[in-house]
């Protein structure tokens, strides 16, 4: 009985050790792998590929995101069954994508659920362009190229981050093990449509002149105030920063320094646009409280057409969606075209108040956009996407977007045919009044702050101790403003 | 008891007593096994260390070796040359990480079996056939295979994901995915959180809102609920179904439409405000009222109080009618023998009861109360300020903020932190709460 006791305490740390043992062969064999692949699988890059060589993808079946607008009215439609038919001999197909016309290609694309072309507004699209989420165009080639004005196609203007690749396309590493880098100058989208906001009015409410000037507006407002119940002269949501920044840039504000590409300087409040408090504020108080959320804004269709509201703003390509509301209360469709007026933009006094009898006049310079194509980096098909795109903006198909939409259109060729308010807008653009969006990615971070303050100054002129009366107030929160979007830009960079 | 008490002596006696074929199956899964003629379990083992091995090979290392680096090498899809995914790294590294762990059970598992096997054997017994042990996870080790799939559930669909964010809070991930990269960071999200002239006085003003509204709003909704309950239950109230009915309405309807229907109500365009404010406007002495405004406070929280008593009394109301039908009457009749008055019977009879019945609830309401995303999204959505760099409202609940925090100002990882935060925060509130309980702490008392 000793000795097998003697004999079980011999081999007892025999046996722990080869426990052990195992236990560090399976540790030592598992980290071994994971050391030799795990460290090796992640920094190889492939080779590179040469994007639009010109050949149509036989077989290509490419998702098209357009807009609700285009898709509501059967634009897309369209476009779609001209495409095919154009297009049936290489057996190449659109199709709708059939997703969120905000949908992020950031988020989607990776994953494979993209859509191949996206139609967004430019600083959208040139967000996604920052990641290489889109292709650069050789935009020489489209039959649209020269038709398109220089303005249009600066808004989908960037430098994009590219790496260098060698003779095989392979990336050329540097020392530091990373694939060596440089900026080259590319354009990222085409443009379809110019976005810049307009007075949308009822032309037997509003009397001549009225929209001229903002002073008038004002005054105008009041005396419809004055008739009592809900009706109103122009109205529409103060807090919006698409439509309200334009009244800090007409006094000299801007978002970024250097043309809106530098984000390192924000300067909202530079200059006088602490005068575009106090017109935010003026306009304000000759509305109602409703303009200090959003909750006018899908109503105002309705409202327009009923006569409760005598004017608002918005884009042109909702000039469909006016039509439809008129129709919806009891106009034909001839009487609705006959009653809507569309006007720019109308002047501000250069003082900045709005009561003001004779002041001096100078334009109102407002945000606006370019919305147009761009052709996703994570289609399989970018040739036969690239001759989508060329198809879509033929002079035919913008006519027709235009006709069906009452959109206006960046070639200007189309343009100069359609006249009216395409024509202006097109001149508004050339000649600065109207600002495009910047498209550099630090700009999501202005919209949040932005909106926030506009919310603050139109409830100002509803607050029993106002904190934006008088030009000092207006402009220490402007340079608040300003810092809470460095600060933003800062924490996300 | 036996049984467990000679298996953890065998266990004890392992290292002295465990045979070769418990040593080859510690070399190779499921060797042993085979060796005692148990071919399908050997075989299982073995396609489970094979199948490792293959996905280690193959892209389980990578996936863990990702884990650590979250990228090295930014690609360009424009380009055509693929680089890494930060987050579909993580994600697989986490995966990785999980399958290891599964593993190593297995591996454990196999161990046990071997040498259970072996003492089996030992005693004169044969091994057992493959259709015994199948027989028996259909018999006696029923509730083993009867949970398998839950759990398996559980931790891929809830742990898994609470990991993921809790690892998230620990990066600098804000929102920019492929192929931007992202790094280990460490603490600095919670330093940014609670570092000087960070964001604690804004985490701490939401958190304190959000205790006070869960309480409030977990007591309205308790004693509503209960209050309703007795009043219905009361022999002078005639047409109970009736009565019953009217909340029923309320639990009926989708929540997030009444509460698009509550924010038209309270809004400065609503039936409530907008006659008032028509008159206020043509007096130049005078402002708009607004209860949900940029300016509102206290006014949006009330709302806010009162719609989610709104929302949820109903249920309150059905929990306490199912428990109060279970009363014993003559515990009242009783009372009423010894002149008990209605309130001394509610306090000493009726809400003991209760209470001990609904504890869980209680903690499941707290909880949910705290957590109530859909109340202020849908009553104030869009309603802020900005405190230095991130959107804030006076509504906001940490949930809220948390929405802000990510999908509003991009900050994923800070927004990562607080729902951890939030996290530790609820787990331990409801286990103070439930460990504090008479459900907890008499657990015979109504038995």
């Amino acid at each position: 009985m000793q000795s097998q006791n003697q004999n079980i305490q011999k081999r007892l740390p025999l046996k722990i050790i080869l426990v052990i043992f195992l236990v560090l062969v399976h540790l030592g064999t598992l980290i071994g792998i994971i050391a030799v692949i795990g460290a090796n699988s992640h920094t190889i890059l492939g080779p590179g590929r040469e994007i639009f060589t010109g050949e149509l993808e036989r077989g290509a079946r490419i998702r098209i995101l357009e807009n609700d607008t285009a898709i509501l009215q059967g634009f897309l439609d369209e476009v779609i069954e001209a495409f095919n038919a154009e297009f049936a001999s290489y057996d190449i197909m659109a199709v709708d994508a059939n997703q969120d016309n905000f949908i992020d290609l950031e988020q989607a694309g990776p994953f494979g659920f993209g859509p191949c072309v996206i139609f967004q507004a430019n600083d959208r699209l040139m967000r996604f362009a920052d990641g290489g989420h889109i292709f650069p165009l050789p935009i020489e080639r489209l039959d649209a190229y020269e038709y398109i004005s220089n303005e249009a196609w600066n808004a989908f203007f960037g430098f994009v981050d590219e790496i260098i690749v060698d003779d095989n396309g392979y990336p050329v590493i540097g020392e530091d093990g990373q694939p060596l880098r440089q900026e080259i100058p590319a354009t990222l989208g085409v443009p379809v449509m110019i976005q810049g906001p307009v007075i949308y009015y009822r032309r037997s409410l509003v009397p001549e002149g009225t929209l001229d000037t903002w002073g008038n507006i004002y005054q105008f407002n009041r005396e419809r105030n004055a008739m009592g119940g809900a009706t109103r002269g122009y109205i529409r949501s103060l807090i919006d920063p698409y439509f309200n920044m334009g009244y800090l840039f007409s006094f000299g504000g801007y978002i970024f320094g250097e043309n809106n590409t530098d984000p390192s300087t924000v300067g909202l409040s530079q200059n006088n646009a602490y005068r575009g408090v106090g017109v935010i504020r003026q306009l304000a108080s000759s509305m109602d409280s409703r303009v200090t959320t959003h909750e006018l804004t899908p109503l105002l269709y309705d409202l327009l057409a009923q006569g409760t509201v005598a004017a608002t703003m918005t884009t042109p390509d909702v000039y469909t969606l006016f039509i439809d509301a008129f129709m919806r209360n009891g106009f034909t469709r001839e009487e609705a075209i006959a009653e809507l007026g569309v006007a720019p933009m109308p002047f501000l006094p250069e003082c900045g108040d709005l009561t003001n009898p004779n002041p001096n006049l100078i334009p109102t310079i407002m945000m606006g956009g370019v919305n147009g194509y761009a052709i996703s980096a994570w289609t399989d098909y970018p040739n036969a996407a690239f001759a989508f795109v060329n198809f879509a903006t033929s002079f035919r198909l913008m006519e027709r977007r235009h006709e069906l939409l009452g959109i206006v259109p960046s070639r200007e060729d189309v343009a100069e045919h359609v006249g009216g308010m395409s024509q202006i807008i097109n001149e508004k653009l050339a000649s600065g009044e109207i600002l495009v969006m910047p498209g550099i990615r630090e700009m999501a971070q202005v919209w949040n702050p932005v909106q926030s303050f506009f919310a603050s100054v139109s409830q100002d002129a509803f607050r029993s101790f106002p904190r934006y009366a008088n030009p000092s107030g207006q402009l220490a929160a402007l340079v608040t403003l300003d810092s809470a979007i460095t600060r933003a830009i800062a924490a996300i960079s | 008891m036996n049984y467990l008490k000679t298996k953890t002596l065998a266990f004890g006696n392992f290292f002295t007593t465990a045979n070769y074929k418990v040593i080859l199956s510690m070399f190779i899964m499921g060797f042993g096994q085979l060796i005692y003629k148990q071919v399908v379990k050997g075989l299982i083992f073995f396609a489970i260390q094979a199948g490792l091995i293959v996905f280690f090979v193959f892209r389980g290392a990578a996936d863990i070796a990702g884990f650590f680096t979250l990228g090295t090498a930014a690609g360009n899809p424009a380009q055509g040359i693929h680089g890494d995914n930060s987050i579909l790294m993580l994600t697989m590294g986490l995966f990785a990480i999980i399958l290891l762990m599964m593993y190593l059970f297995a591996y454990v598992t196999n161990i046990k079996d071997v040498y259970l096997t072996q003492l089996r054997v030992e005693k004169g017994s044969p091994p057992l056939k493959f259709k015994e042990e199948a027989k028996e996870y259909i018999d006696k080790k029923f509730y083993k295979t009867i949970l398998f799939l839950p759990i398996l559930f559980v931790s891929v669909f809830s742990i898994i994901p609470i990991v993921f964010m809790i690892l998230l809070a620990f990066t600098n991930f804000t929102g920019d995915t492929f192929p931007a990269l992202a790094d280990w960071t460490g603490f600095a999200s919670f330093r940014e959180l609670f570092g000087q002239g960070g964001l604690a006085p804004i985490f701490f003003r939401v958190l304190l809102w959000n205790i006070i509204w869960a309480i409030i709003t977990t007591a309205i909704n308790y004693f509503g609920g209960l209050g309703l309950a007795l009043l219905y239950n009361k022999k002078c109230v005639k047409g109970k179904v009736i009565w019953r009915l009217f909340p029923m309405l309320a639990f009926a309807v989708p929540g997030f439409i009444t509460l698009i229907a509550f924010r038209f109500l309270f809004s400065d365009a609503g039936p409530i405000l907008w006659p008032i404010n028509q008159e206020r406007l043509l007096d130049p002495y005078s402002y708009p009222i607004s209860f949900l405004g940029i300016d509102a406070t206290w006014s949006a929280r009330i709302i806010g109080i009162l719609v989610a008593a709104w929302l949820s009394i109903p249920s309150s109301m059905l929990l306490a009618t199912g428990i109060l039908s279970n009363m014993n009457k003559e515990l009242y009749e009783a009372a009423k023998i010894d002149g008990a008055t209605g309130f001394r019977q509610f306090t000493k009879i009726t809400l003991p009861f209760v209470i001990f019945a609904t504890t869980p609830v209680i903690i499941m309401q707290f909880i949910g109360n705290f957590n109530n995303f859909g109340i202020f999204f849908f009553l104030r959505h869009g309603t802020f300020s900005m405190i230095g760099d991130v959107p804030y409202s006076d509504t906001d609940l940490l949930v809220n903020w948390i929405f802000r925090l990510t999908v509003d100002a991009r900050r994923y990882d800070l927004g990562a932190a607080v729902s951890l935060l939030m996290f530790i925060a609820t787990s331990a509130i409801a286990l103070f709460i439930y460990l504090r309980s008479p459900a907890y702490r008499k657990e015979d008392t109504f038995r």
